[in-house]
């Protein structure tokens, strides 16, 4: 296992398997998004007290959802970064943060745009709502930190730590709704406790949720390839890559 | 005349407007990100092509 890690590693190994495996995260990633949306705005039922309004969940939810993963995934890969020197988990990470930005963003306007009719603003100070903004700003200091340094491993470096140290946020923005009086609804799904009821609403949930999680993938091997070539451009290989592309 | 009335003819009646305000919000940011990848993809690659004939040369 650990040998195959290894390999897998390695980058012009990952260029290679990641050029090849791209279509096997994007086919599903689109397939589950149709059935998704078929199923969440056709067939879910509407909701007894928010009406149609709920189906905004079917995109808020799972953006959330991928808004706290990425940075998971973005501060584990900057510990391995940090600790063993791996350049592919340092690769990872940078190319992690954008995708994060970009779903909590959209987890932000979604949830705002469903306060609106539910709770009659578009934006309160909630707990929730604040330890979500606090995560987009997060997302954009490590993008300017690692943007700033011209050497790849000092920003690495730099960067590095400061998602490791944003890694507090994510509990806080998980039990805030628990923690603290909020306007915002509990835990839609966790260990032990499902909020939703109807049997079609967490299908289209699931499905949704799963289809961001192709999106992510096929997402972070687009952009960790080129992240690749550009890394290790002083390289036979990259070099064969490119001048290969061009007959 | 709100926004919400503007769109109340769509499904969804007076929620019409939040709803399709979100899935397109949603899709323009999937969109963006999928053709900001690309763009970046075809630099990248512009940009290595470029030096490795200048290197050649």
């Amino acid at each position: 296992m650990w040998k195959w890690i290894q390999a897998f590693a390695s980058p012009q190994n990952f260029y290679q398997i990641s050029e090849k495996i791209i279509p096997w995260f994007l086919s599903p990633f689109i397939i589950l998004t149709l059935l998704g949306l078929y199923w969440g705005l056709m067939v879910a039922p509407i909701d007894y007290q928010q009406g149609e309004s709920y189906r905004i969940m079917f995109i808020h939810v799972p953006a959330a959802w991928m808004s706290m993963l990425v940075y998971l995934i973005m501060a584990i890969a900057s510990g391995i970064g940090l600790i063993w020197q791996i350049k592919l988990a340092n690769v990872v990470a940078k190319v992690s943060a954008p995708i994060g930005a970009a779903f909590t963003f959209l987890a932000l306007i979604t949830g705002a745009v469903w306060g609106k009719p539910m709770w009659g603003a578009w934006w309160v100070w909630d707990a929730r709502l604040t330890s979500e903004l606090i995560l987009l700003f997060l997302y954009l200091a490590y993008m300017a930190l690692n943007n700033a340094f011209d050497n790849p491993k000092t920003a690495a470096k730099a960067s590095s730590v400061l998602a490791i140290i944003g890694l507090v946020n994510l509990p806080i923005i998980h039990y805030s709704v628990q923690w603290w009086n909020t306007l915002h609804q509990g835990v839609s799904l966790g260990i032990n406790k499902v909020a939703i009821q109807d049997s079609d609403m967490l299908f289209a949930l699931l499905l949704m949720a799963t289809a961001f999680k192709f999106l992510y993938a096929t997402l972070i091997l687009l952009r960790a390839r080129d992240e690749i070539l550009f890394r290790e451009q002083n390289t036979r290989w990259v070099k064969a890559v490119i001048m290969g592309d061009e007959k | 005349m709100t926004w919400v009335d503007v769109f109340d003819f769509l499904p969804f009646g007076k929620y019409a407007f939040y709803i399709w305000f979100s899935y397109l919000t949603a899709f323009g940011v999937v969109g963006f990100l999928f053709i900001r990848t690309t763009f970046i993809h075809k630099t990248i690659q512009k940009q290595l092509r470029n030096k490795y004939l200048r290197e050649a040369k």
